[in-house]
């Protein structure tokens, strides 16, 4: 064993090189570099430290902007992991092996399709004389077309539809491998339904919530295309608002500070959530 | 009660899971269906046509930008494979320190890492365009291929492994004949989501593609900005084709995965 051990360190430095350097170089070193813009005044040859940067990006303007993208992403994942779990335990517990697979198969489809395509298929739907809206009016719901896209509604639909798939797959991953005997046992012993599902069922599948839920959070917090598309541009989020700063006004230093703040924000929610998905568990574990 | 328990089990559900099903299918349905619509105003359905895709196969820019595309999909996929691989067996399940290296790049924001890169690229003028975007596209498939590959390297029969090595193959030989063989199908899943996370990504080429490497997700960016157009539901339906074959091919290797 020893020397087994011995003939594979030799190798084990050389292996590994090229992945590490490639990710020091092309993501750790651009985080510091980012880090590093968003504190120094670079004029000419001189780099002054300055922490004006943050002193605007921490304006009203700014924290509303960060507020709007972290409450929408919120929304999403709430919204997304009440839709998610009964189709995740329904996938799991509900149908034959057979048509798990074929479902399982259709949620992940929709990964491999353009995401853009989806967003812009939106556009039909959500339209002034789009699907929804002429179909209302046929059958004399509304009078007047409503005004679906460009909006908040656009934006939060379509993030919810794009991004679904993410929570089931991980609750699904956590079901799969949970032992229905257990359910079984708890009935036998005199458990009624709901009993079983919030001390047996939710704690031991809570965990693909969560990762779903942090997920779900980090990829809409810095969501570009939607509210690109979607979203009118009068409203401002994280993700355009940065592109905004990278491309548009040219000055790096101050967006380089609002991504970091924007980052340390979505740090903290993230455990935030952390802490009570753990409260939750905890709360539903130990009172039997 | 029992009737209740019933319906809910028999109706509630299904019918439940089958309005999910068709949410998340209804802007791919809708796709496919005006892609054959009559009008240039979209929204009306005026008679079945052909002249979509009759336009898009003749419109040039289209072509080069699904160039571009398979070109850098196919270059990271494979620096993020070879590397990946190699990461792994050098690792060996010493893996505490190493490992999260790799998890970053799914748990910060896609719009940071290419702002992050976008910054890198132009303070040390590095040119951008497609071999930027490369280096790009490698490094998120690597944020997949090595938890991937690693899990799975990790469930190998590790006496295999040892015998290799105890009836005097060296490191190399085992590594190719053994390791490889044994970990191709999970090497081969892992491949083709790399080569899709790439042909899907928007944010990185968004960010670090110059105006001579549009990529295909910059393409349809363009298109959808100036307005809708049934082109871009031809290409939609082109695309759906080949990503539907993609995952065929996906699903299956990766259910052969049992019989190794």
């Amino acid at each position: 064993m020893k020397k087994f051990k011995q003939r594979l360190s030799c190798s084990f430095f050389f292996s590994i090189v090229p992945g590490i350097l490639w990710q020091l170089l092309f993501l750790c070193l651009p985080l510091v570099f980012i880090i590093g813009l968003s504190f120094f005044e670079i004029s000419d040859k001189l780099a002054l430290f300055t922490m004006d940067y943050y002193r605007v990006v921490t304006n009203k303007f700014h924290l509303l902007v960060i507020l709007r993208s972290l409450s929408v992403s919120f929304f999403v994942a709430t919204v997304c992991s009440l839709i998610a779990y009964p189709v995740a335990y329904f996938i799991a517990f509900k149908v034959s092996k057979r048509w798990q697979s074929i479902g399982l198969f259709l949620l992940a489809l929709p990964f491999w399709i353009n995401f853009l395509l989806q967003v812009y298929a939106w556009c039909f739907i959500l339209e002034r004389n789009g699907l929804v809206n002429s179909f209302l009016l046929k059958i004399g719901l509304i009078s007047e077309p409503l005004y679906l896209m460009n909006n908040m509604v656009s934006v939060i639909l379509v993030m919810i539809q794009g991004y679904l798939p993410f929570m089931i797959l991980p609750i699904y991953s956590g079901m799969s491998r949970f032992s229905k005997r257990l359910i079984e046992a708890s009935y036998d012993l005199g458990a009624s339904a709901i009993y079983t599902f919030w001390h047996i069922t939710l704690p031991l599948t809570i965990s693909g919530i969560r990762t779903g839920f942090i997920l779900i959070l980090v990829m809409t917090f810095g969501e570009f295309t939607i509210p690109t598309l979607l979203g009118g541009g009068k409203k401002l989020f994280v993700g355009t608002l940065i592109s905004e700063y990278f491309f548009t006004s040219r000055s790096m230093s101050q967006g380089s500070a609002f991504v970091c703040v924007s980052a340390m924000v979505l740090c903290g929610a993230i455990l935030v959530v952390n802490k009570i998905f753990g409260l939750i568990s905890g709360a539903t574990d130990h009172e039997n | 009660m029992k009737i209740n328990k019933f319906r809910f089990s028999k109706l509630v559900m299904p019918s439940f899971v089958g309005s999910v099903y068709f949410f998340l299918y209804l802007p791919i349905f809708i796709l496919v269906l005006f892609s054959f619509n009559d009008a240039r105003f979209v929204y009306k359905w005026s008679g079945f046509t052909l002249d979509w895709y009759y336009e898009l196969f003749r419109s040039t820019e289209v072509w080069i930008a699904l160039k571009n595309s398979l070109i850098v999909a196919f270059f990271s996929g494979l620096l993020s494979l070879s590397m990946g691989c190699l990461l792994v067996w050098g690792l060996f399940r010493r893996s505490k320190i190493i490992l999260p290296l790799f998890y970053i790049t799914v748990m910060i924001p896609d719009v940071v890492v290419a702002v992050g890169l976008l910054s890198f690229f132009t303070m040390l003028y590095i040119p951008l365009g497609i071999t930027a975007l490369i280096a790009g596209h490698t490094l998120l498939g690597l944020g997949f291929v090595v938890p991937i590959l690693y899990s799975c390297f990790k469930d190998l029969d590790y006496g295999l492994i040892e015998a290799s090595l105890d009836l005097g193959a060296t490191r190399w030989q085992t590594f190719f004949k053994v390791v490889l063989p044994l970990l191709k199908p999970s090497i081969i899943a892992a491949g083709l989501l790399v080569f899709i996370i790439s042909l899907d990504d928007f944010l990185i080429a968004f960010f670090c593609a110059s105006s001579d490497s549009q990529t295909l997700s910059l393409y349809i960016f363009s298109m959808v900005r100036l307005g809708l157009s049934p082109l871009i539901n031809a290409l939609s339906v082109f695309l759906l084709i080949i990503s539907c074959s993609f995952v065929l091919l996906f699903s299956n290797l990766s259910d052969k995965k049992e019989f190794f």
